[in-house]
């Protein structure tokens, strides 16, 4: 009986099975990596309704970064600031630019600014922005330079492990609470060795367990 | 019928997914390839959209990882003053019920209100609140409320009815024809603007009627005394208490009162500690009835003779009260000479205290015995009523019946309260509402009267509008709102004043203006008002205290009356634990709360006894039908021992025709054999048993601890004997841990405990702590398949002795949530450390970690833990959504969970302390949601690494002790043992 295939066919056959286990590999790899939070979260720089930087306020004009976000002390959530904040400054400043006219639309119409959320944590996880500040972790150490961004893109990959990096080991990460909205400062010493007097006096002990950040 | 109704046909989200695999539509689905009239999937309102949405996700699941959801942040656009986002408001307001107003402090997370507390300023609720209050905040976020106005069944608006109120006020005249009828009013600004109405039309009448009422309290009162009083009980001061058919510590109480005064008396901490003594005579087992030290079952019917029997024992009334009573038996003389002698030796210091579902006279019975005793001004005391008459409510209702059968009526305005379900079946409500030219029904649901209504308008709901109310006392609190009506409702008092053209016409104006003007004085009075809505309690509000007398011969004429005719069954209406009139009846955590004794959820049923049940034959979930007064309802029994002998109970407010998705046809409506000359219990009915069966979903069917002491109990002279019994109750040999024990000796350590002794298994925790961490409801099918997902789980055991002990016994309840075990045999089993150890001794719960072997489940002694068998909370509703608690997760489908002690609660406390500089949180400064409701105090959480915190306190007593301690589970939550103080004259009928 003839061949229906010349047996020339196996080799392409090797070759195609091969192909397509390469790709299966390769898109499964490719998935793996692409949603690493290092590689999917990092970086991410979503375009804003209003061109807001960061650079001019907190960096250029030097502005503490609680003067927008004065929630952080007090609460979980380091608040977006309401329209009336930008506008305290900007019926005198700027009151005609273009690029607020966004601002002033809010302003007079009574509808929110609709920004669009950076830094994203599980719904199951419940971060503490007033717990950390307060122990005198900088806004640096998870936001990095904020006040040399342009337009805010996020620093951290945020992921579980990254945090308990620092609850494993807080002291390098910790500074006294009234510089935690310095970004640029740099300790005069060890930075470990200033964190590990700040954990003696104020007994740090950041939880490890579940129930720290999972309710 | 009505367009509404297209609303109504939707998801039902708040039963089961399972359940809707029962209908023809699912199974179609499901053996189609691909579903016929795909557009018609697309339809919002269709049941399908759900399972379409199920499928979707699954098919989508993938996909959305890839891509970064994008999120907006939508900041105020002026700031609030004193807002924080994230940080939630408490206010304070009142809940009324029964014509009872109850303060509350209301959680308000980013403007929702989420969470119910009571007021600790409060006099009715020091800080406690009811299963209803905590569930009330689920009915604002109802889907299934009115929203629009309706005219003759078509959807309206609000200016439509503004344009013809405006014109057919003009028509009214005098007001001859004009009726108001409304549930009992304690709201002073209503009682203004209910005068003004009434100023106007001179010709109107104004009805109050409620279906569950204490109306024969209050007749009782007028019939002892010749005047209206108002009776408070302090139960606090009382050492010997007999309850006639009053369950105060469960539904006849509208507030937590009671509760806390009684259970002041429980509190035993060493073996000296003296003990109140309670008797209970009732015919259904209640709460009360299961905290009594001696429990009597007896007909409601019956008690008017017992207590005749017992003031003669007494000699109260000395000749003047000549005493006819009914059959005596030799246990009954017994009972009612043991009890004559407890009370005769504790004059001054004992309380007689009467249901209201008995009749005017055992009221005034039970005034006569407390004067005759010395209880006046002791454990008894009395304020001046507001009204001057009490015109009982059936009589108002009754004339009201007649007058619109007979065409007098042309204007009915109907404040609430469902009449055309909830009056009394003969007289024909509904059909006569029919009648009535122009009927107009302010409403919270498109009801069974709404739907009948010319107009029906959406109501605003208590949390959501301006009004007041005072506690029974006269204590006066502002109901303020949380959040702007959702559905564009208006008050009652807007609607009256509207017609009325009161000289207000807002809800805040009409309550703001009434009070500033009896503040008087500019400025003070603003000052007053607002101290008033911080505080919750009005000042100087309360009535002054009086000192009536009895007038015996007046009595006399009233106790009279030959006892009933004992060869037909007596009925009991009681009102629901869950849906109480009827008006909670889509209300889905109520519904799923199970009976506290007898565990039913989703329904209600004919109770019997069991030798009753006997003698008409008829077995459990058997459908009988019961007759009377030429009516008839049919109803599944259900066996409930310590029933009393030929009565039956059932519940009302159940049988709802017009509702809600959830509350729609469940259980039976008992209203249709509930006359005016039977309105609370009757002893006239026939009962048959009819063809067929009907399932009944309890949550607990066993009655038996199976021997083993889970409950540990023991009389109070046997506990003076023995301080340590509890501990000693189990013997076992020497207990060994695999695993080396935990370090505690930095920081926190927590624990919990329950004081048996007091707690009266009202549910009130249960419900709280649904509403705190934010539990789902999963629907009647599969509490039947016993996937209830109630994180405390509050059981109930019978106990008897006696020579029936399935007849007469005695009940504890325990409430059982994770006891957060030191060696959890839970942690063990898990293959992904979903569940593990906290450093401060929790067993945390890893939602997010969480696979679903139910292994933890399985290893878990006392079954506390529970799965999510479906996906309860898919397809939610936005508006429902609101109620959720922004701190705890809301878990899917296939994951396990249970009680955390609140772990989102310690949290908060925790970092709050640190903020603040504190070392150490201090003690009773974080309270679980259970603990904080607790009517009964029983419940008490802390730190017992702190030897001097209350919780490590109350363990070092004797009475404490570990549920199953010979497994070596070392739970955290321990109990103290129940504790009963019998009198030694009737203790041979129970022993410990």
């Amino acid at each position: 009986m003839a061949l229906i295939f010349p047996k020339s066919t196996d080799k392409y056959v090797k070759i195609g099975g091969g192909v397509v286990a390469l790709l299966v590999l390769g898109g499964i790899s490719a998935y793996a990596y692409f949603t690493l939070p290092q590689v999917m979260d990092t970086g991410y720089s979503p375009q804003q309704p209003v061109a807001y930087s960061h650079k001019i306020h907190a960096g250029n004009l030097g502005m503490d970064c609680y003067y927008c976000h004065n929630t952080v002390y007090k609460a979980a959530y380091s608040a977006i600031p309401p329209t009336e904040t930008c506008m305290n400054c900007h019926v005198r400043v700027k009151p005609q630019s273009e690029r607020l006219l966004k601002v002033r639309e809010s302003y007079a119409s009574g509808e929110s600014i609709p920004w669009v959320k950076i830094h994203r944590l599980p719904d199951y996880v419940y971060f503490n922005h007033s717990a950390h500040i307060n122990a005198g972790v900088s806004c640096v150490t998870c936001h990095g330079r904020i006040d040399q961004m342009v337009e805010v893109k996020q620093f951290a990959p945020l992921n579980m492990g990254w945090c308990l990096d620092c609850h494993r080991n807080p002291a390098p990460n910790l500074r006294p609470v009234e510089l935690v909205t310095k970004l640029s400062w740099t300790p005069d010493r060890d930075p470990a060795e200033i964190g590990r007097e700040i954990i003696a006096a104020k007994h740090i002990n950041p939880p490890t367990n579940c129930s720290g950040c999972h309710r | 019928m009505i367009q509404i109704q297209t609303k109504q046909s939707g998801k039902q989200y708040w039963r089961s997914l399972d359940q809707l695999s029962h209908t023809g539509e699912f199974k179609d689905w499901l053996h189609r390839e691909f579903p016929a009239n795909a557009s018609e999937m697309l339809d919002g309102t269709s049941r399908r959209n759900l399972l379409k949405l199920m499928a979707a996700s699954m098919g989508l699941a993938g996909l959305t990882a890839c891509r970064r959801p994008v999120e907006k942040i939508l900041p105020n656009v002026r700031g609030v003053e004193d807002y924080i986002p994230g940080k939630p408001f408490f206010y304070s307001t009142v809940f009324t019920q029964g014509g009872t107003g109850m303060g509350l402090l209301v959680e308000v997370n980013d403007g929702r209100p989420t969470k119910i507390e009571g007021n600790p300023d409060h006099p009715y609720s020091l800080g406690a609140a009811t299963g209803y209050q905590q569930a009330s905040v689920l009915g604002l976020y109802d889907p299934d409320r009115a929203r629009i106005p309706m005219t003759g069944g078509n959807p309206s608006e609000w200016k439509a009815f503004d344009d013809f109120a405006k014109d057919h006020s003009t028509k009214l005249g005098t007001g001859e024809g004009l009726r108001f009828l409304s549930d009992r009013i304690c709201s002073p600004s209503l009682l203004a603007v209910k005068a003004a109405a009434l100023a106007k039309y001179p010709g109107a009448k104004w009805v109050e009627y409620n279906a569950v009422t204490h109306d024969e309290t209050a007749a009782g009162g007028q019939l002892a005394f010749g005047q209206p009083v108002i009776t408070r009980h302090k139960f606090d001061k009382a050492d010997v208490i007999l309850s006639l058919d009053d369950d105060f510590l469960g539904l006849d109480a509208n507030t937590v009162l009671p509760q806390k005064e009684f259970s002041r008396r429980r509190r035993v901490t060493s073996a000296k500690d003296e003990m109140n003594r309670l008797y209970v005579i009732e015919s259904q087992y209640s709460v009360t009835g299961a905290m009594a030290d001696h429990r009597l079952r007896m007909r409601s019917s019956d008690v008017k003779g017992f207590v005749a029997d017992l003031a003669a024992e007494l000699k109260v009334g000395g000749n003047e009260l000549q005493i006819v009573g009914g059959n005596r038996d030799a246990k009954r003389t017994k009972w009612i000479k043991a009890i004559a002698k407890d009370l005769t030796e504790h004059k001054g210091k004992c309380l007689v205290v009467a249901g209201p579902r008995q009749p005017a006279a055992v009221h005034a019975m039970a005034h006569l015995i407390n004067q005759a005793l010395g209880n006046v001004g002791e454990t008894v005391v009395f304020f001046k009523s507001a009204a001057d008459t009490v015109r009982p409510q059936l009589d108002a209702i009754k004339e009201l019946a007649a007058d619109m059968a007979g065409g007098k009526v042309s204007t009915l305005v109907m404040l609430g309260g469902n009449p055309a379900y909830t009056a009394p079946a003969d007289l024909e409500f509904a059909a006569n509402l029919k009648k009535v030219p122009l009927s107009i029904y302010l409403g919270l649901e498109v009801d069974e009267t709404a739907v009948l209504s010319k107009w029906s308008l959406p109501e605003a709901h208590y949390l959501e509008s301006w009004s007041d109310a005072t506690a029974p006392d006269g204590t006066a609190s502002v109901q303020q709102p949380m959040i702007q009506p959702l559905y564009f409702g208006r008050t009652a008092a807007e609607l009256v004043a509207q017609l009325a053209g009161y000289k207000d016409q807002r809800a805040y104006d009409i309550v703001r203006n009434y009070w500033i003007a009896k503040f008087g004085g500019k400025d003070e009075a603003e000052k007053t008002w607002r101290k008033s809505l911080h505080d919750g309690v009005i000042p100087g509000a309360a009535q002054a205290e009086i000192k009536p007398t009895i007038d015996v011969k007046k009595i006399n004429g009233a106790i009279q009356g030959a006892a009933a005719a004992t060869d037909a069954l007596e009925v009991v209406f009681v009102q629901s634990a869950s849906v109480y009139d009827g008006r909670f009846a889509n209300n889905g955590w109520l519904q799923e709360a199970p009976e506290p004794m007898n565990k039913l959820t989703w329904d209600n049923a004919a109770l019997l006894s069991p030798a009753t049940a006997k003698k008409l034959g008829v077995a459990q979930g058997d459908v009988i039908s019961i007759e009377r007064a030429g009516r008839g309802m049919q109803a599944p029994v259900l066996i409930q021992p310590g029933q009393a002998d030929d009565s039956i109970s059932i519940a009302l407010g159940y049988g709802r025709v017009e509702c809600g998705r959830v509350g729609k046809n469940v259980g039976e409506n008992a209203y249709r054999i509930r006359t005016t000359d039977g309105f609370r219990f009757a002893a006239d009915a026939r009962v048959r048993k009819v063809a067929g069966t009907y399932p009944l979903a309890q949550t607990q069917e066993h009655g038996s601890m199976e021997g083993r002491p889970l409950v540990r109990e023991a009389n109070l002279e046997e506990f003076r004997k023995e301080p340590k019994f509890a501990q000693e109750m189990v013997e076992h040999g020497p207990l060994v841990a695999l695993y080396p024990d935990h370090d505690y000796s930095k920081g926190y350590q927590w624990g919990m405990s329950i004081d048996l002794n007091v707690c009266s298994g009202c549910n009130a925790c249960v419900i709280a702590c649904q509403s705190e961490n934010n539990i789902p409801i999963v629907g009647k099918d599969q509490v039947i398949k016993g996937r209830e997902m109630h994180w405390i789980r509050m059981d109930r055991y019978y106990s008897g002795t006696g020579e029936h002990p399935d007849e007469d016994p005695q009940v504890v309840t325990q409430p059982v949530t994770c006891m957060q075990c030191e060696t959890a045999p839970c942690e063990n089993v898990c293959p992904v450390a979903a569940t593990t150890h906290s450093p401060e001794g929790l067993n945390d719960m890893a939602y997010n970690r969480c696979v679903g072997t139910r292994y933890c489940s399985n290893n878990c002694p006392y079954k506390v833990r529970r799965f999510n068998f479906l996906a309860w909370n898919y397809g939610t509703e936005e508006v429902q959504k609101m109620h959720y608690n922004p701190n705890v997760t809301v878990r899917m489908r296939g994951v396990m969970e249970k009680c955390t002690y609140c772990v989102q609660r310690i949290q908060e406390k925790k970092i709050l302390a640190k903020r603040e500089g504190r070392r150490l949180i201090k003690d009773g400064e974080i309270q679980t949601a259970c603990q904080q409701t607790c009517p009964a105090d029983a419940i008490v959480f802390g730190n017992i690494n702190d030897a001097e915190s209350r919780v490590a306190k109350l363990k070092g007593q004797t009475r404490d002790y570990s549920m199953l301690e010979e497994l070596n589970t070392k739970p955290r939550t321990t109990y103290l043992a129940k504790l009963r103080n019998p009198n030694e004259e009737l203790a041979e009928k129970h022993n410990g």
